[in-house]
């Protein structure tokens, strides 16, 4: 009996969970929660001010890991074989059809979800000072996102994929000078092939994945120092920005900080050594007051955020199986033939001008998401302080969404304005 | 809060649980699985022996496959039409029923979707007969599914179904590769044609489409030949066997399988004696062909009969369009051909050739293999609708000699031309006399002529 006790306490090393201690423990002990603060502020936690869409864009994240890893094992990345594959993974592999569905649907919920997550940060105004820098490694992770998303799609290697990446990879050569270059670069030719097809596979099992991994890490990394997860807008009760204090240190205006020689015979923790103020926003004591562990407050609403991802995204999978079309015919071109949906507006925008559309446009947008915390110069993060990024961004949120939605459901054969309502059969003539 | 939010996260665990397990088992449960069931009681029923019949009865359920590297296909088909190849299910009810008549056919080596159509992959019946979307090759009706034997027995007569044969007979007389190119060789004013079998179009609209075309798809400059109701299902068996999938040496027809007797009749068929002969036997204007086999490689003469222009540069003997075991065929057949043999074969013509003849006879087959019977007739007569051309038909080439000298003719047939307009103001007649001077040698053409005069009706009440 003592060895057992022995072993698991030499797993975990925390002192029990019923003291504060152990609690504390509980997250800086361990590997994998430590990314968690030891104590999380009540209000930040509320689910109407983040909805947890971080949380679940994660989760879902994790569902296409496991789930695509399983799915590496049944597919092989190359035209003969990997529609026959898909085929094998509907008709033969055990819980086949449900795993593609877990994978296709959780891809599709990940861009929705970071779009929203994206969408959740601006207007509670959470990319602002301090935390400048993590929004631009969140645009970057939405890049990747659609990546992602994006080199997945060729590889059942159907119609649906087939002629959707031609279109995505048609839409970017409309870069000038580059353009040409970078599509060729993307596809090892100049269609849509063999070659194409063991590119996006790389890409999608391995460069982008681990490039995801690289920046979320950054991106965790970043909300901790930066102070956590903001503040709700509610919370917010100084109209001044979140103000730098330092517990215990003399006010700005008083006497420098005196730097004592070090004592050879003490030994220094690194709070000790290093001077100056710290950057991220800190705890007043009013704040103190409102915090909780984060054992089992946080983690339980982050386990319930999981199960809902995972319980969501099996029905969906359950009753709904991800499509497959005719095996990929390059001499075939559907009528009209569409890029995947999230690229459905620029699609919609290159059918008008493929300058203003395919380059201007998407670059402008990126660009401009970029430089979101660095143009607005508000400090504050109240709504009615800042009426103006409000409008501006929602104007540009639905124009985005309406070009989606129109490249989506009304174009018809020809790219012509078709009500999706009105049942338009091509002619395959 | 704190407490129902457990609470949620439990009732979330246990749903996420039950939907595993509901996922798992709609895998477990497809409808394969009670065929096999079915499928085993009802060989169990005759079964005397009590310990057998349990076996029977318990063998494990599990996806028969049939991979046939050969033609590039799985076919499962056998997961749940057990009885194919057990004759005692005669009389079973489907799916379980014996499939007889196959002969050599058997399915663990052809599979069944090579004849039948439908997706071999699939394991749910629907998928399996193909019909859902995004599957463009659904079961052939029984009426049509004879058709399929064309894709293998590429060459001469096909046993038992005398509408294939006839269908390619109709193809190469009618002078659909006039117009039409079929494995390279054609004219590219209609589709090609090499795999029109793989657009998987419904028989049904390829039937139509033959005895209207215009009525079928509007607008199409096809011609509308006349065809009887049993030509146009003829010449459709023919269409859907055309699938340009390589079958294989092992799936080739029998027939084809290379030998000097099936080479001897493809000598006969093509009509090679009309410019080659052997040991002086036959026609000058091709080289002697005895001992041809031991002047050049195998690969040297099948390349020959790819390409005669290729291998001898101006050279006028055209090209035939033979599969690679047709050719093997003929060049295994010149190998033991004798100068006697070859008296043989023109003994069975009607009276020797002349030179004169031969020039006529090679002109004619020339007339009917690149197209131009397609638009001016068998026999010269025209008539083919062309509306808004002078006449509103493409002409007769009975009475070119009236108007025409030889001369103008073969510029004619060398440079193409527009017919005269009817109503100058109207749109252009939808059929035009292409430019050959790129597709046929001169000698070709020299040929078409000599046999366009020869079929010239003098007017001799004109004078």
């Amino acid at each position: 009996m003592n060895l057992f006790r022995e072993i698991w306490q030499s797993i975990v090393r925390r002192d029990p969970l019923s003291t504060d201690k152990g609690k504390s423990e509980l997250v800086f002990l361990n590997v994998w929660l430590h990314i968690h603060p030891a104590k999380v502020k009540k209000e930040n936690m509320k689910f109407r001010h983040s909805f947890y869409l971080g949380f679940i864009t994660f989760f879902l994240f994790l569902i296409l890991v496991t789930t695509g890893i399983v799915l590496m094992v049944y597919y092989r990345p190359y035209p003969s074989a990997a529609y026959q594959d898909m085929k094998d993974l509907e008709f033969v592999v055990f819980m086949g059809p449900f795993l593609r569905g877990m994978h296709r649907w959780a891809a599709h919920g990940m861009v929705v979800c970071v779009f929203l997550h994206m969408c959740r940060v601006f207007y509670t105004g959470s990319y602002k000072k301090p935390r400048q820098f993590n929004w631009v490694v969140g645009v970057f992770l939405f890049l990747l996102t659609l990546g992602l998303s994006f080199t997945g799609y060729l590889l059942p290697w159907d119609q649906l994929a087939y002629w959707a990446i031609t279109v995505g990879s048609n839409i970017g050569s409309y870069a000038p000078l580059v353009g040409g270059q970078l599509r060729e670069w993307l596809l090892g030719g100049h269609s849509v092939g063999e070659a194409a097809l063991i590119r996006f596979y790389v890409l999608h099992v391995a460069v982008l994945p681990a490039a995801m991994i690289l920046f979320t890490i950054v991106h965790f990394w970043r909300v901790r120092k930066d102070g956590g997860l903001s503040r709700p807008i509610w919370k917010l009760q100084d109209p001044k920005p979140a103000q730098l204090v330092t517990i215990g240190a003399p006010a700005a205006a008083a006497a420098p900080l005196q730097t004592v020689p070090a004592s050879s015979t003490k030994t220094y923790g690194l709070m000790e050594v290093v001077t100056g103020k710290p950057i991220f926003e800190t705890v007043t004591p009013e704040e103190e007051e409102d915090t909780v562990f984060s054992y089992p407050y946080a983690f339980v609403r982050e386990a319930v955020a999981l199960m809902i991802t995972v319980t969501g995204i099996m029905m969906m999978s359950l009753f709904f199986h991800a499509p497959l079309e005719e095996l990929a015919n390059p001499a075939k071109t559907p009528n009209p033939a569409k890029a995947p949906w999230y690229f459905l507006g620029l699609q919609e925008l290159v059918s008008h001008s493929a300058m203003l559309g395919g380059v201007v446009a998407p670059a402008l947008m990126v660009l401009a998401l970029l430089a979101i915390p660095y143009i607005d110069r508000n400090p504050s993060r109240r709504p009615n302080d800042r009426k103006w990024a409000i409008w501006l961004f929602t104007f540009f949120v639905v124009v985005n969404l309406v070009l989606i939605v129109v490249g989506t459901f009304f174009r018809g054969p020809g790219w012509a304005l078709v009500p999706p309502w009105v049942h338009v059969t091509a002619g395959a003539e | 809060m704190e407490r129902r939010l457990q609470q949620l996260f439990f009732g979330l665990s246990i749903l996420a649980l039950v939907l595993i397990v509901a996922a798992a088992y709609q895998a477990n449960t497809p409808t394969w699985k009670n065929y096999q069931r079915n499928f085993h009681q009802l060989e169990a029923q005759g079964e005397p022996n009590e310990v057998t019949k349990a076996a029977v009865l318990a063998t494990p359920p599990e996806i028969h496959q049939v991979m046939l590297t050969g033609l590039q296909r799985v076919d499962r088909c056998t997961t749940c039409h057990l009885g194919v190849e057990d004759p005692t299910m005669k009389n079973a009810p489907e799916p379980f029923r014996f499939h007889a008549g196959l002969g050599s056919h058997v399915p663990s080596k052809f599979g069944c979707t090579i004849c039948h159509g439908g997706q071999g992959l699939a394991t749910d019946k629907d998928g399996a007969h193909g019909k859902v979307d995004f599957w463009p090759n659904p079961l052939l009706s029984k009426d049509y599914v004879r058709a399929s034997c064309g894709r293998c027995h590429k060459e001469g007569e096909v046993p038992g179904v005398p509408e294939l044969t006839e269908g390619r007979h109709l193809f190469e007389t009618q002078g659909c590769r006039g117009c039409h190119k079929l494995n390279g060789v054609g004219g590219s004013i209609g589709p090609d044609l090499t795999a029109e079998g793989a657009n998987h179009r419904a028989p049904e609209w390829l039937e139509r489409h033959f005895l209207a075309p215009n009525v079928i798809s509007a607008g199409s400059a096809m011609p509308n030949f006349h065809f009887t109701k049993e030509q146009a299902r003829e010449l459709t068996y023919y269409m859907l066997s055309l699938t340009s999938e390589d079958m294989g040496t092992y799936y080739s027809s029998v027939r084809s399988i290379p030998g000097p007797a099936f080479g001897r009749q493809l000598f006969i068929e093509k009509n090679c004696i009309t410019c080659h002969n052997v040991g002086g036997v036959g026609l000058k204007s091709g080289p002697d062909l005895q001992g041809v086999t031991k002047k050049h490689s195998t690969e040297w003469l099948d390349e020959q009969l790819v390409n005669p222009e290729l291998v001898y540069p101006g050279s006028s003997m055209p090209e035939y369009d033979l599969e690679p075991n047709a050719r093997k065929a003929l060049v295994a057949y010149l190998e033991v051909a004798t100068p006697e043999d070859v008296q043989l074969i023109l003994s069975n013509k009607t009276r020797a050739l002349t030179p004169q003849d031969v020039a006529i006879e090679a002109g004619k087959q020339n007339f009917s293999r690149f197209g131009c019977v397609g638009c001016h007739g068998t026999e010269l007569q025209g008539g083919v609708a062309n509306p808004n051309a002078q006449g509103g038909e493409v002409p007769s080439l009975l009475h070119l000699s009236d108007d025409y000298t030889k001369d103008e003719v073969l510029a004619v047939i060398r440079n193409g031309r527009v017919p005269p307009l009817d109503n100058p103001n109207g749109p252009p007649p939808p059929l035009y006399m292409p430019s050959w001077k790129h597709v046929l040698s001169d000698e070709d053409i020299n040929r078409i002529g000599d046999y366009l005069w020869s079929k010239q009706q003098v007017k001799k009440d004109s004078w």
